[in-house]
């Protein structure tokens, strides 16, 4: 991803929320959309809450072999085999400093764009954000391939990923490449 | 992945609906057709066949009108026209409009063909509304039969009961010299269904039902009592001893044998017995008084003009609509639901199982646990036969496919003007509705690709010393837990020269890769081993050859080529009977477990490391002379090798002719196991055929032998 010319994604965003800001009071019905609010780290993310099937603990995963890194195994959601994705390999982050706390990690099950389901491990869950649709700002060049947006979320700012791009691995090889 | 579920393509909703209901439709009316076609050659036509497919045109009439396909609704009510002349009897048997009806159900199909590739007009193809005339022209040829008006050995009140179709019958059966019998039954009013389907069951074994009338006589008022017209070969007294219903009684309306013309006289003779005849459709009736003295004057009701007889028209309804509830269409997907719900049944009842073996251990409640490992034992079998009854309802006979198959051939012999002759064989083998639908292309595609290019033109044939007409043959039959299914043609076969030459161009073998016939023939389902182009002058099969095999293995199947250069080539598909439920062995790799289809498993056994023999850098097991390719799951599926030394169990597994051993740590046992799809966003995992839940063992991933096996013999073949 060559991002040369482009300006610090935090810069961006903020010249886009306030030239947003004034016609956010405007209109004060403004359609508002709804977002969970996810973490690796001290890192918040954020999915369109619509494609939220269901949260769940972390629970025994059982490993398929010759998948993408990314893939950690299935896991049985009454009846149906679900794949789970580790969002941090996913996204290509090394893994933090801070001693993983497993009982707050959740796998949040999403719906694909063909209605298949796919697990998402997360290192915690934390709200459901509702924000004006409008205050999204397309994110800079450096971000990741699958984030689509940036949503101000008090002083900082959440990364909003586009599921479909998310759950398509065959985007981003280096991310986890298989054997 | 094997049990993915592919996307239809995409079309109208309506066109998808219509197609789905219409189909069944035609597939009955086709078989019905072929045996009404048997029937005339004998000189007998069936008056149940004559009726279903009259019925069968009657609802199709109806959808095609409900989707706008004004078309197909006007060709269905000319064929509704023929069948109901045919059944009244107005229309001779031997007529040539009858003969029409084959091409008229074959026309539909191909417009419906149509209308499913949104490619119909509403008013239908020109060969449609050709055919629809010619119908009419030959019906104006056939003027109905004037209809003799016979005397009919019942009164006037009854006849007005009767159903035009019924008094055709009654007819009929005078005609032919059966008995007419009057069966009379009470039944309890709360519980007359179960009685009076027990009355028809008995009547309908010994003799044709006419009709069936209420006769709300002088009954108790808890009572409703039934009256059954049967027509019998039978005379009275064999009639009412098979009979045999308690509280039946049987009276003669008209004995077996008497001519038609003069039906006994069964008022002068027997006055009583007459007046009970009469009675039963209207008993307060003056009977006597009304009927005419001449029985050549007695005119039956409706004849004079049969389209406005009030009874026929709601009766026939009314009957179509029973016979079309009689079997239900279900979406595939609630028969997986119910299937994974009998899963986890399986799954709780193993939990019990185990419950109940621990309790046995326990001196105190030992009386109480043998009863609960009795009621585990019971229990047990019933789900047996409860899975066994929920697959079964998702088995359907590969005629389904074929019939499809030998429309295709026969619009092809059409257009091409090839002389080709379809056989069939082994229709009736059932398969999993899921296999059977994504068997469709395939087998579709092995079909073009013999006839467009495995039979040569008649001027080859003949030189080469064969009959003029090609011959593709489809045969279906069940070998163990596998369905095979052939393709084969007596045309010109596989050069095996021409495919290694073709295989070394494209660069899927070395230039000296030494290769069995076998071998060789095998390359022909590799991806890339064929081009359009290539195909008539090469092998004159193999076109698309590898989506075949992909499609076949996905479903756990395997494709197995046979071919003799000249004499012709017979493909066959091996495939699981069932994708649904599988009894699975569960082995132990490491420090996990893995369940393998039972239905691929041979045999297993316990080897030592030093009796694994290695040729060509392939290790092998002297298996009762045989060498046996071997497989180590763990290197199949990357998990860290087990320790040296160790003796390792191997499971023998074979598909089609197919055989290899798979190295695993340990043998866990056996276990019923759901096969369920893997979501995600991996596609698909080479090896893999699903996943399984295997109560407190957990979720489990199932081998896809066929592409070990399969992944086996591609990797021998490249070295």
């Amino acid at each position: 991803m060559s991002g040369a010319n482009a300006a610090p994604w935090e810069d961006l965003a903020r010249a886009a929320v306030q030239r947003i800001g004034g016609r956010e009071e405007d209109d004060a019905s403004a359609e508002l959309r709804e977002l969970l609010v996810i973490w690796l780290d001290e890192d918040p993310y954020a999915l369109p809450i619509e494609r939220v099937r269901e949260i769940v603990r972390l629970r025994p995963i059982t490993p398929v072999p010759r998948v993408p890194d990314a893939v950690l195994g299935v896991i049985s959601l009454r009846g149906e085999i679900v794949q789970v994705l580790d969002l941090r390999a996913r996204l290509g982050l090394a893994i933090g400093d801070a001693a993983p706390d497993l009982r707050r990690h959740r796998i949040v099950v999403l719906t694909g764009d063909d209605g298949q389901l796919a697990g998402l491990l997360v290192d915690r869950v934390s709200e459901v954000l509702r924000t004006p649709a409008a205050a999204t700002q397309a994110p800079g060049a450096r971000e990741s391939d699958s984030v689509c947006a940036l949503v101000p979320h008090g002083e900082r700012f959440l990364s909003l990923f586009d599921v479909d791009r998310l759950l398509d691995l065959d985007l981003r090889h280096e991310a986890g490449s298989s054997s | 992945m094997a049990v993915r579920r592919k996307r239809s393509p995409a079309r109208s909703k309506a066109a998808r609906e219509f197609v789905s209901e219409v189909d069944e439709l035609l597939e009955r009316m086709r078989v019905d057709l072929a045996d009404l076609g048997d029937q005339r050659a004998r000189g007998a036509l069936v008056p149940e066949i004559v009726n279903r497919l009259f019925r069968s045109a009657h609802t199709l009439k109806g959808v095609a009108g409900m989707f706008g396909f004004e078309g197909i609704g006007a060709l269905s009510h000319r064929l509704e026209d023929i069948l109901d002349d045919l059944r009244m009897g107005r229309l001779d048997p031997g007529a040539p409009a009858i003969d029409l009806l084959d091409e008229a159900v074959a026309v539909l199909a191909v417009e419906v063909d149509l209308v499913g590739r949104d490619e119909a007009t509403p008013e239908g193809s020109a060969e449609l509304i050709q055919l629809q005339e010619r119908i009419e022209a030959a019906l104006r040829q056939d003027p109905a039969a004037p209809a003799a008006p016979e005397p009919l050995p019942f009164d006037e009140d009854l006849l007005r009961a009767l159903t035009e179709y019924e008094e055709h019958r009654l007819r009929e059966s005078l005609r032919s010299g059966r008995a007419l019998y009057v069966v009379d039954a009470g039944f309890d009013l709360l519980a007359f269904e179960e009685g009076l389907a027990e009355l028809s069951a008995s009547s309908r074994a010994l003799g044709e039902i006419i009709s069936t009338l209420p006769a709300p006589g002088d009954a108790p008022e808890s009572q409703i009592r039934f009256s059954l017209i049967v027509a019998s070969e039978l005379d009275a007294e064999t009639f009412d001893r098979r009979l045999d219903v308690p509280g039946a009684s049987v009276r003669t309306a008209h004995a077996a044998g008497a001519g038609a013309g003069q039906p006994e006289p069964v008022a002068e003779t027997d006055g009583a017995r007459a007046e009970t005849v009469a009675s039963v459709a209207a008993p307060a009736a003056p009977v006597r008084e009304e009927r005419p003295a001449d029985p050549g004057e007695w005119a039956p009701a409706g004849e004079t003009d049969p389209s406005d007889e009030p009874h026929a028209r709601p009766a026939d309804d009314l009957e179509s609509l029973k016979s079309i509830s009689e079997t239900v269409r279900v979406d595939i997907r609630k028969l997986d639901e119910l299937m994974n719900l009998v899963g986890e049944l399986v799954i709780q009842r193993g939990a019990i199982g185990a419950i109940a073996e621990q309790l046995l251990g326990e001196p105190r409640v030992a009386r109480l646990a043998r009863e609960l490992a009795k009621a585990h034992k019971a229990l047990d079998r019933k789900l047996q036969e409860l899975q066994a009854g929920v697959l079964e309802v998702r088995m359907v006979p590969m005629r389904q496919v074929f019939e499809k198959l030998s429309r295709v051939v026969r619009r092809l012999r059409r257009e091409a003007g090839k002389d080709v002759r379809l056989e069939i064989h082994g229709g009736d083998t059932e398969l999993d509705k899921l296999i059977v639908e994504e068997l469709a292309d395939p087998l579709m595609h092995l079909v073009r690709n013999a006839f467009d290019h495995a039979l040569e033109p008649p001027g080859e044939r003949v030189a080469a010393g064969k009959p003029v007409e090609g011959t593709i043959r489809l045969e279906a039959y069940q070998r163990g837990n596998h369905v095979v299914i052939e393709v084969s043609d007596d045309g010109r076969g596989i050069d095996l020269d021409v495919v290694r030459e073709r295989a070394v161009a494209r660069g899927l073998i070395a230039p000296d890769a030494l290769l069995t016939p076998k071998q060789a023939l095998d390359l022909i389902l590799l991806p890339g081993f064929s081009t359009r182009e290539a195909i008539t002058e090469t092998s004159g099969r193999g076109v698309g050859m590898d989506v075949v095999r992909e499609n076949v293995t996905a479903l756990g199947g395997l494709v197995h080529v046979e071919s003799r250069h000249g004499h012709g080539t017979t493909i066959s598909l091996t495939l699981p009977i069932t994708l649904a439920i599988i009894q699975a062995l569960v082995v132990g790799v490491g420090d996990q477990r893995f369940a393998i289809p039972l239905t691929a498993v041979l045999e297993t056994l316990l080897v030592d490391p030093v009796a694994i023999l290695r040729s060509e850098g392939r290790e092998l097991l002297n298996l009762r002379g045989e060498p046996l390719p071997l497989r180590r799951l763990h290197a199949e599926f990357g998990l860290p090798a087990p320790a040296a030394g160790a003796r390792q169990a191997v499971v023998v597994v074979g598909l089609g002719d197919v055989r290899a051993g798979l190295l695993v740590d340990r043998l866990e046992g056996q276990q019923d196991a759901v096969l369920k799809p893997i979501q995600g966003p991996v596609r698909t995992v080479h090896g893999v055929a699903g996943a399984t839940e295997l109560g407190d063992r957990g979720t489990v991933l199932v081998v896809d032998v066929a592409a070990l096996i399969e992944g086996a013999g591609r990797r021998r073949e490249a070295a």
